[in-house]
């Protein structure tokens, strides 16, 4: 799922611009004030369901969490107001973003073209669910009774006196990379019982705690759902162009120059 | 002349100080002479990818997104990369 953000006066008119020209699902985020609608006392979430489409409402929740939420079945979310995240953003009248892509005057001086293609160069919201959720529209989903997945996240400790990991930074051998995880996968699809295979490596800051790669099997049964799903993530490690610099409460290295 | 692109990645680059470097070398030029272009004064960077005069087991050399041997011959706006190990599933605490 691609994300763009625009902030400063005029950022609703301006991705109800951008929406209209997206091929796919698109959502759209709005940062409120105390609005919204309201919760009974002692309910976490509610939502009403009808003919007519859905409407929930949710106690806590981040900015984070929703983008995760959509990424599963969306193809864009345009978020308006959210200066603090670090989506690419159009900002406006001079507005602050911590990542700024484009500015204009207004809504009408900026280019719908140029936003959506910074959207679309950055890198993708990609969870678990969107992989998952990407495989099981294969056409070949029919002749599949399982789905196998493999999640890596930042460990902060493996013993209880080690330094604390605070978090790790992955470098990317851009176009080669993306080469190397399509030839996998496309290796993995071919084995018998195996449908579809899909796999995504974050690259950037990723702190203790977050997800950093995902790789995700359709097969017609468990066995070798498992079996492609370990040996896709064991060829991720040895031949996909990614370098892990490790940060530490301590100190900052290259995780291969400690192997 | 043949014009080559050199990229380097993780330490190799911090080593060297650049991400990205182009080197000229004659016509008919192998990998190994745009590896000696590029190493010419880098002292750091040689002492970092040569082990015995040679280049490292451990260092990838990669042209135009494949494997490289040194003795192929290079084209003109070929991308030649090097790179460490790729990240590999230890991390510091496996350490020994």
């Amino acid at each position: 799922m691609h994300v763009l953000g625009a902030v400063g006066p005029g950022a609703t008119a301006l991705l109800e611009r951008v929406a209209p020209r997206l091929d796919g699902r698109v959502a759209t985020v709005e940062a409120v004030d105390g609005r919204g609608p309201t919760r009974r006392e002692g309910v976490d979430t509610a939502y009403t369901l009808g003919d007519g489409g859905w409407r929930a409402a949710g106690g806590d929740s981040s900015l984070e969490a929703v983008l995760d939420d959509l990424s599963a079945d969306h193809d864009y979310a345009l978020l308006a107001g959210f200066p603090e995240a670090t989506v690419p953003t159009v900002a406006l009248g001079e507005a602050d973003a911590a990542n700024v892509v484009l500015e204009a005057a207004d809504a009408d001086e900026a280019s719908v073209d140029d936003a959506v293609a910074a959207a679309e160069s950055a890198e993708p919201h990609v969870t678990l669910s969107t992989l998952v959720e990407r495989v099981k529209q294969s056409p070949r989903a029919e002749r599949a009774g399982a789905i196998a997945t493999f999640t890596g996240r930042v460990r902060a400790k493996e013993e209880d006196d080690d330094d604390r990991t605070t978090q790790l930074t992955f470098e990317k051998y851009e176009g080669v990379a993306e080469a190397k995880m399509r030839t996998i996968e496309s290796e993995l699809a071919a084995r018998d019982g195996v449908e579809e295979v899909a796999m995504f490596h974050r690259t950037g800051v990723i702190e203790d705690g977050e997800d950093i790669v995902f790789v995700v099997v359709l097969a017609g049964h468990r066995g070798e759902s498992f079996r492609a799903v370990e040996d896709g993530i064991d060829r991720l490690k040895d031949e996909v162009p990614l370098f892990k610099k490790e940060t530490t409460v301590t100190e900052d290295f290259w995780v291969h120059d400690r192997e | 002349m043949t014009t080559v692109r050199w990229r380097l990645f993780a330490d190799l680059a911090e080593v060297a100080g650049d991400r990205e470097t182009t080197v000229t070398v004659g016509d008919g030029a192998t990998v190994e002479d745009a590896l000696d272009a590029l190493l010419d004064g880098r002292n750091g960077l040689r002492a970092r990818v040569f082990d015995d005069g040679t280049l490292a087991d451990h260092v990838n050399l990669l042209r135009n997104g494949d494997d490289a041997s040194l003795s192929e011959s290079v084209e003109e706006d070929d991308e030649l990369a090097l790179f460490p190990p790729v990240s590999g599933g230890a991390s510091s605490h496996h350490r020994v």
